[in-house]
């Protein structure tokens, strides 16, 4: 090539350069290296017009004007496009995640009052008292189906709960009524010291111990079946004035 | 406040969600990003369609988009050239024009441009002579490789700089320019021997 080493510009500096030369970027001395070079080297002068005539084809080129629904269908397009991602997303969703997305919209802002470490403590007392409830009465989560949330289902699982409770709480009736009965009929069986002078400390005793056993059975009984209890004592009074006529 | 920190700020309005700064954001872009779109494909219907795709992944990519990190003009710019050399392959639409050298013959390249296209004579002033001409080169566009063609379309059509063009095809500056060289070379021939077979 002709001009390739003349004042150390090669034709391949010149090619590095062309663009920014047709774009006008050159200035000073690379302008002025760059200019001798193309007159000097018939190649790179040819492939100088070449590029100098592209650029000045290409500027000849209007700026298309764009159709003038085009902001309203790409508008349309956008929105269309959202709301069936969104309709898409629903129907790949289960429906717990369903709920946990339109309680993370709806109620964000009113749990962000309350999401604070303060109330902790709070949160944790009352679950650990839910679940204390749920256990006392029986109730397992792990046995929770979603057959089990149909009204139907709710309301026999009501009244199979109360059944329990009534049953349990008369259970424990009975037991403490049998207890009772039992104790009131040992004291009974068992046969009354006749009073002596010489034993009357001792009998005070008896009498006191007497008194505190009452006041045990009293104590054992109060909270249930006191109606039952005051029958009883009246029941038991009769034996005893019974027993006393027959001895 | 210039351009880019207008349109910066619209993108953050758009993510927080205001419906308004998307549509604004629209209206900004539509006229480029359809002219990109319309000189790369030479079809206006392939180039509404097309501005269309690129405002839906736009629209899906938003949140994406680092305002720090790049111009938006720039992030626009390489998702549009992502969706047409999508749309090339798609159509499979093969460069016409491979290299510098096997094009036309020795004589005809030896020829500077000038001295072929001196008997076309004044530049043409009526309108239909104009639009012909028009016709004529974006016909040439046509034929031209896509990296050609995209390279002098976001040069010389949208006056892009060779760092932004570099950055949206992922491409080093140097290979830019020399892109660009090739291109507007390889367009000046095409047209040079079209502009023959008119004559």
């Amino acid at each position: 090539m002709q001009g390739d080493f003349q004042n150390g510009f090669k034709c391949a500096d010149f090619d590095a350069l062309l663009a920014e030369a047709i774009d006008g970027a050159l200035t000073g001395t690379q302008l002025m290296r760059f200019d001798a070079h193309r007159e000097s080297c018939a190649q790179c002068s040819v492939l100088f017009a070449e590029a100098k005539a592209g650029h000045d084809w290409l500027e000849t080129l209007p700026e298309v004007e764009p159709p003038v629904n085009l902001v309203k269908l790409i508008l349309a397009a956008t929105q269309e496009t959202v709301r069936a991602e969104t309709d898409a997303r629903h129907a790949r969703q289960s429906w717990p995640e369903r709920m946990r997305e339109l309680v993370s919209l709806k109620l964000r802002p009113a749990f962000a009052s309350i999401a604070q470490p303060r109330f902790a403590m709070s949160f944790g007392m009352a679950f650990f008292s839910v679940t204390l409830m749920l256990n006392v009465t029986g109730f397992r989560l792990t046995n929770l189906r979603h057959m089990d949330l149909r009204p139907s289902s709710v309301v026999r699982s009501y009244y199979e709960t109360t059944g329990r409770l009534v049953k349990y709480y008369q259970n424990i009736r009975f037991v403490y009524e049998i207890e009772t009965r039992v104790r009131e009929l040992k004291r009974a069986a068992t046969p009354e010291e006749k009073p002596s002078g010489t034993d009357k400390p001792q009998e005070r005793k008896e009498q006191n111990r007497g008194n505190d056993r009452e006041k045990n059975y009293q104590n054992y009984s109060r909270e249930d079946s006191t109606p039952y209890l005051a029958q009883m004592s009246n029941g038991v009074q009769d034996e005893l004035a019974a027993m006393r006529r027959c001895s | 406040m210039d351009d880019a920190q207008v349109v910066a700020a619209l993108v953050r309005r758009c993510v927080a969600g205001d419906a308004t700064a998307w549509e604004d954001i629209v209206r900004r872009l539509n006229r480029r990003i359809f002219n990109i779109c319309y000189r790369c494909t030479g079809s206006g219907d392939d180039a509404q369609d097309l501005t269309q795709e690129v405002f839906i992944k736009i629209y899906r990519t938003l949140d994406s988009f680092d305002v720090e990190k790049g111009s938006f003009m720039t992030w626009v710019t390489t998702v549009t050239r992502n969706l047409l050399v999508d749309h090339f392959r798609k159509t499979k639409q093969d460069r016409v024009t491979d290299s510098l050298d096997n094009t036309g013959s020795e004589d005809e390249d030896m020829l500077p441009l000038s001295e072929q296209l001196a008997d076309s004579g004044p530049a043409p002033d009526t309108r239909v002579h104009r639009r012909e001409t028009q016709e004529m080169v974006q016909k040439a566009l046509q034929k031209l490789s896509p990296e050609l063609r995209e390279a002098v379309i976001l040069r010389d059509l949208q006056d892009m700089d060779y760092k932004d063009i570099a950055l949206s095809l992922k491409v080093p500056e140097g290979t830019v320019k020399s892109r660009i060289n090739r291109g507007r070379v390889e367009l000046a021939r095409l047209l040079s021997r079209t502009y023959r077979q008119v004559m």
